[in-house]
């Protein structure tokens, strides 16, 4: 007993000491791992998880070019939202050195991440895409990719409803689309199926109804300052109305119209794919799941969404295209060596073969840049391209607040499901702008 | 018993002890808290660097959002159902299985299992049932009430999961309540059956009274659960639809991660504890009074 009396302070001690020093080691660990060796270990937080196979080959195809360089793809977890993670990384002090983000999350990081201006792509990159990532004259993103959405047809079920070779020109107003669903159903198809997730609806096809204001993307942003001011009205916007009604005949001619909310992501390009509906909803990104069940050969493209009945309004002949995902550069703990190491990365991605080839032909990516002028590998792309290339693009709003798809995407699922009429939905976005941040 | 002479000892014994327990403690449950406390009343967005003080702003935002408040709502309503159902549910299988059916250890067992299944992944099976099993089966024979996706109404979404939280813990209370059917002593029903009490009158004037620390110690543990559900809630409805479902977890979750308001988030979150630390206190309070000795 007097033994331990004794020697019970000491144990004390020795029990924080191993707690702290624990604490500390695995702190420490990282960094001193980094400098010691020669090699350079760098990390990227992928927030498109249809690409993160690929992404772990282009990574193993730059340590082949770059054999002091390892890159690390982590995933952001199904469903979560890449802001959530990093920010998650952020306040564990365990950042990657590249984050995978959405346009509108760079401004909240811009104090944590690197400036990028200096780098050479920007030279390179297409009119408007670092745009939203400039702040005070400062670039802090990578513009990764090129995303669009609209009407995907399978052109086996539109060429067999026309009878005879398709022409997507034709559909350029909401009485021509409603044409087209009647020529499909009475084909023996069904003419769409409208997926009922809040992102879909909300972050895609409600913001047509900003972005369709105007050719001039300042007067959008006018729009979308007078919502928050409250003094615009929605209930009474001729393209929002318009809009509306399109989706009127959209939910009208709906495969799932029973239920229309128990309709899931993975059912839509199954439908496409194997030509039980004609047209969906979607954007690019999709192709991978669509070419899994493709039976047309490989033929889709994309229709515009129309807001009106007359052809020549804006909106009727576009597709809604945008930078979606940017990269960020850590600057707080990344070390000189890996932020050199990752901008390496970057030009990698740019302007070797190799990082252009899996960029457009591995990852399906509509690239950003004048310089990759390998045409897209597959058909969602390619018709996306050639609307760009056309000048039938219009701007995606990629920089509404965060919750936006959140909110109003259940609006707008609420109206689709008939719980609520359009007057109810109309009210809900504009109490909605009156609070949004 | 600490028995050491002088402040310092017994204060040195002390700490032998309890202090790589309260070293803990303090680091990942006071500091955190007190840190929390401190956000609300900043307006932080939960990744800038600076911060700036705003009083008690925040509280006011708490009071205005009117959607924390129907949430709230909302959860008092599954909790409601939550506990009643699960705990009536688990006393009844405690008691049919305190009664020496054959293979009553392999059913205790059985009922127990859903607590072994993590939230989430129960949240994606159940999903899977009610998206497709069941729809599967109302549509072929031809049942009315299962022929479309339950998970696509706001109200059966609802009861979607109050049935699912219920299958859940249930197996855990009852064997809390088989703990505490064990222990009633047997001289006492005894001497009831000699005096001529019947089954449910020994049950109701024995039986039960003797087994309220097991009924505080589960509607206890049931409330809490309840008011802070958010992993079923998370994989099998995901709020929706429209956020019909959106207990009041998922909802400060959204406020201070989704809406990047991470200080409005942070307020609504120590409101919710003190409100849920109220009910939870008077229910111990006021059950503790009920309690009987044999």
């Amino acid at each position: 007993m007097k033994l331990f009396k004794g020697s019970s302070l000491m144990v004390l001690l020795l029990a924080f000491v191993v707690v702290l020093s624990a604490c500390g080691n695995s702190a420490d660990s990282g960094k001193s791992s980094d400098s010691s060796n020669a090699d350079v270990k760098i990390t990227l937080l992928n927030s498109k998880g249809e690409i993160q196979t690929q992404l772990e080959d282009a990574a193993k195809a730059f340590h082949e070019d770059n054999p002091g360089i390892t890159v690390e793809i982590q995933a952001v977890p199904t469903g979560g939202s890449p802001f959530e993670r990093a920010s998650a990384l952020y306040a564990s002090g365990n950042p990657p050195t590249m984050i995978m983000m959405d346009t509108g999350d760079v401004e909240k990081f811009k104090d944590r991440v690197l400036d990028l201006s200096e780098e050479k792509w920007n030279g390179d990159a297409v009119v408007n895409a670092t745009d939203l990532t400039t702040f005070d004259g400062k670039n802090y993103a990578f513009p990764l990719a090129i995303e669009g959405y609209g009407f995907i047809y399978n052109k086996a079920v539109v060429d067999k409803a026309v009878g005879g070779s398709f022409d997507p020109s034709t559909i350029n107003t909401t009485e021509a689309l409603e044409g087209l669903f009647k020529q499909i159903e009475a084909s023996g198809k069904k003419a769409l199926v409208v997926s009922p997730m809040d992102w879909s609806l909300g972050a895609h096809y409600l913001p047509l109804a900003y972005a369709g204001q105007n050719k001039d993307m300042a007067e959008v942003n006018k729009f979308v300052d007078a919502l928050r001011a409250g003094t615009a009205s929605i209930a009474d916007n001729k393209v929002f109305n318009g809009l509306m009604d399109t989706f009127d005949v959209m939910m009208k001619y709906n495969i799932d119209k029973a239920s229309a909310l128990s309709s899931t992501y993975e059912r839509g390009p199954e439908l496409l794919g194997k030509g039980e509906v004609g047209i969906w909803f979607m954007g690019n990104w999709s192709w991978p799941q669509i070419s899994s069940f493709d039976t047309a050969n490989g033929e889709y493209g994309f229709l515009p969404v129309p807001i009106s009945n007359n052809a020549a309004d804006y909106g009727n002949q576009e597709i809604s295209s945008a930078v979606s995902k940017r990269l960020v550069l850590d600057k707080e703990k990344a070390t000189p060596e890996q932020q050199a190491a990752a901008k390496k990365f970057l030009d990698w991605i740019v302007y070797q073969d190799k990082g252009q080839d899996f960029l457009v032909n591995k990852a399906n990516i509509i690239p950003a840049f004048k310089n990759i002028t390998i045409p897209a590998a597959d058909p969602l792309g390619k018709s996306i391209q050639d609307y760009i290339s056309r000048g039938k693009s219009e701007q995606s709003m990629s920089a509404l607040p965060a919750d936006h798809w959140s909110i109003l995407g259940a609006s707008m699922q609420k109206y689709l499901a008939q719980s609520g009429d359009r007057a109810l939905l109309a009210k809900e976005i504009e109490e909605y702008w009156k609070t949004a941040k | 018993m600490i028995t050491e002479k002088g402040v310092w000892n017994r204060l040195r014994l002390r700490l032998l002890f309890t202090g790589p327990t309260l070293f803990t403690f303090i680091t990942v449950m006071i500091i955190p808290f007190l840190y929390g406390i401190y956000l609300t009343f900043t307006n932080w967005d939960g990744i800038s660097t600076t911060q700036t003080m705003v009083g008690f702003q925040n509280y006011g935002a708490v009071f205005r959002d009117a959607d924390f408040w129907k949430s709230f709502g909302l959860t008092l309503k599954y909790v409601l159902f939550t506990v009643v159902f699960t705990n009536v549910l688990a006393f009844l299988l405690a008691y049919v299985l305190t009664k020496g059916i054959k293979g009553q250890s392999f059913f205790r067992a059985g009922f127990f299992l859903p607590n072994l299944v993590g939230g989430i992944v129960l949240g994606f099976i159940w999903q899977f049932i009610f998206n497709n099993v069941l729809v599967y089966i109302g549509q072929q024979a031809g049942i009315g009430i299962f022929s479309a996706s339950w998970l696509a109404d706001p109200d059966k979404a609802f009861w979607t999961l109050v049935i699912v939280t219920v299958w859940q813990y249930a197996g855990y209370m009852m064997v809390i309540y088989v703990a505490g059917l064990s222990g009633v002593p047997g001289d006492v029903l005894e001497a009831a059956s000699i005096d001529g009490a019947s089954g449910w009158l020994k049950m109701v004037k024995m039986t039960i009274p003797l087994m309220i620390p097991s009924f505080i110690v589960c509607i206890f543990l049931s409330l809490q659960r309840g008011f802070m559900v958010y992993d079923v809630n998370l994989s099998l409805t995901k709020g929706g639809p429209f956020k019909s479902t959106e207990f009041v977890s998922m909802h400060v979750y959204q406020k201070a991660f989704l809406s990047r308001d991470y200080g409005v988030g942070q307020a609504e979150a120590l409101v919710l504890f003190l409100l849920v630390a109220a009910i939870t206190l008077l229910q111990v309070y006021f059950s503790k009074k009920l309690e009987v000795e044999a």
